[in-house]
């Protein structure tokens, strides 16, 4: 049965990236493009026309972003997952965390092609690959972990009550504000810059950007009460769409 | 379970719905009371007229919905409705379409890839197997759906008048493999309005009425209770148009 699941989530992923690049003309090439729009977007507001940059201001947005279109896609992609697959969930009895687990592990598929050219350019900016890179793969898994909490507990509610969808939006899109993702937060005066850097998503930039840009090692103990709160969060949204799940045949889409 | 044949059992089962999608909305009762038992080996029909609730039974019986009061009792089996098409995406191919729609009717991927070849036989999309189903006629994505669904082998098996599709060719054709599938002894629950197909094809048959049980039974006496009530209710026959009572 457990065998079953995973091979079944693994395909889905596969079929959902397949299905996905060849519904487009450019198919993979939007993967890096769209994130590279928006990216020129913020430089071009807060760097060219604002001149609120700084020195390194290009390299830290680009990790910023890099990082926060992952975590919001894996939340709001997976958050509605569930709500988007009522049709099949009418239809077949399966678990229904399988549909949030699809969507976040193809967006963290496509997240690693969009990282591996971010490293190229930093590298060519300047800020050449490092030791620090060794910490990469557990502040990924807590980045995943976090998105995944979070998306789960969206996917959970979202069913019941879509109309939540026009709010998560917005919500985002201070949260993406507020957490130094376009702005690091050491242009936030004291002591609002201390409120601020309790943040999960604020420790994961802080932490990213000191690896990629400055060769520094995280700080591990604030990495890892984001990992605990974000067990925490998964285990939460799991057990609310355990407790959900009767009634999501139901519902009409 | 009392008895090890006894697969599936469900007693007063009732599942309500809701009218709108308020906070507090109405509920509708789609299932009242239904009790039946299901042996293995048993191929069960399950007549009513439309909207008796029988696809939602269907539904239960298969672990989709859950019953809101009275129990379902189920032996470690699995339960599968014959869904076509289910999970297929426009844009993959019939071959990748296949291989998801297997796994998600329950089937191991291996399982599903030694079959392929006698899906692709079967569904006679020839080199088509290979292009995105987007680009297939509807005739041609119900015979793949056909061909997949056909390869699935549930302990019980829940059909949901999906006897026949495609052209008339292909209908014989499924039909008949349907009819096959359902003669080597397997378990199945096939709900119609089709009353001549659930006579021909079941040998138990349980009779819904407005979500309840009426009786359950042989197939002839269901059949007879059903006609006798039919008759009361003073259903009059329908004129066809060329004048001959249908």
């Amino acid at each position: 049965m457990r065998q079953h699941l995973i091979e079944l989530v693994l395909f889905s992923t596969y079929a959902e990236l397949r299905a996905e690049r060849a519904r487009s003309y450019l198919g993979l090439i939007w993967w890096v493009l769209e994130p590279a729009l928006m990216m020129g977007t913020f430089w071009l507001v807060f760097d060219v026309i604002m001149k609120s940059g700084g020195p390194g201001y290009l390299p830290s947005l680009l990790i910023g972003l890099t990082l926060w279109q992952w975590m919001k896609s894996c939340m709001t992609h997976g958050g509605y997952a569930i709500w988007s697959n009522l049709g099949l969930v009418r239809q077949v009895h399966l678990p229904p965390l399988v549909f949030p687990i699809v969507a976040m592990l193809s967006d963290t598929v496509k997240f690693f092609y969009i990282f591996a050219l971010l490293v190229v350019i930093l590298w060519i900016a300047g800020y050449p690959p490092n030791m620090a890179y060794l910490a990469l793969p557990p502040l990924f898994v807590a980045v995943l972990l976090f998105a995944a909490g979070v998306g789960f507990v969206i996917a959970a509610v979202v069913p019941l009550l879509p109309d939540l969808r026009f709010v998560i939006e917005q919500v985002l899109t201070v949260v993406m504000f507020l957490s130094g993702v376009v702005f690091s937060l050491g242009n936030v005066p004291s002591p609002l810059r201390e409120i601020m850097a309790l943040n999960p998503v604020a420790v994961i930039m802080d932490a990213s950007r000191g690896i990629l840009m400055r060769g520094e090692w995280p700080n591990w103990v604030g990495l890892g009460k984001v990992t605990l709160i974000s067990i925490a969060a998964c285990l939460i949204g799991a057990a609310v769409v355990a407790r959900l799940a009767p009634r999501y045949p139901k519902l009409a889409t | 379970m009392d008895t090890p044949d006894i697969l599936v059992e469900l007693r007063h089962v009732g599942v309500a719905f809701s009218a709108q999608r308020r906070l507090a909305g109405s509920r509708f009762w789609a299932l009242e009371d239904v009790s039946l038992t299901l042996r293995r080996g048993e191929r069960l029909g399950v007549i009513g007229r439309n909207g008796a609730g029988k696809s939602t039974l269907l539904r239960v019986i298969a672990g989709i919905l859950a019953p809101d009061r009275g129990s379902v009792r189920r032996a470690p089996v699995s339960c599968q409705l014959l869904s076509l098409a289910l999970g297929f995406t426009p844009h993959l191919s019939g071959r990748d379409n296949a291989v998801l729609s297997g796994l998600m009717l329950g089937l191991r991927r291996r399982d599903i890839v030694a079959r392929l070849p006698a899906i692709r036989e079967f569904s006679e999309l020839g080199d088509f197997f290979e292009q995105p189903i987007a680009t297939y006629s509807a005739g041609m994505t119900m015979r793949l759906a056909f061909s997949v669904a056909i390869q699935v082998e549930p302990d019980v098996l829940l059909i949901d008048e999906v006897l026949a599709v495609g052209d008339a060719e292909f209908q014989q054709k499924s039909g008949a493999a349907l009819r096959a599938r359902m003669a080597e002894g397997h378990t199945v629950v096939l709900v119609s309005h089709d009353e001549a197909q659930v006579a021909r094809l079941c040998d138990r048959v349980l009779w819904v009425e407005h979500g309840k049980s009426v009786c359950e039974g042989p197939r002839d006496e269901v059949f007879a209770a059903y006609h006798r009530d039919l008759h009361l209710a003073g259903a009059a026959p329908v004129p066809s148009v060329d004048g001959v009572v249908a």
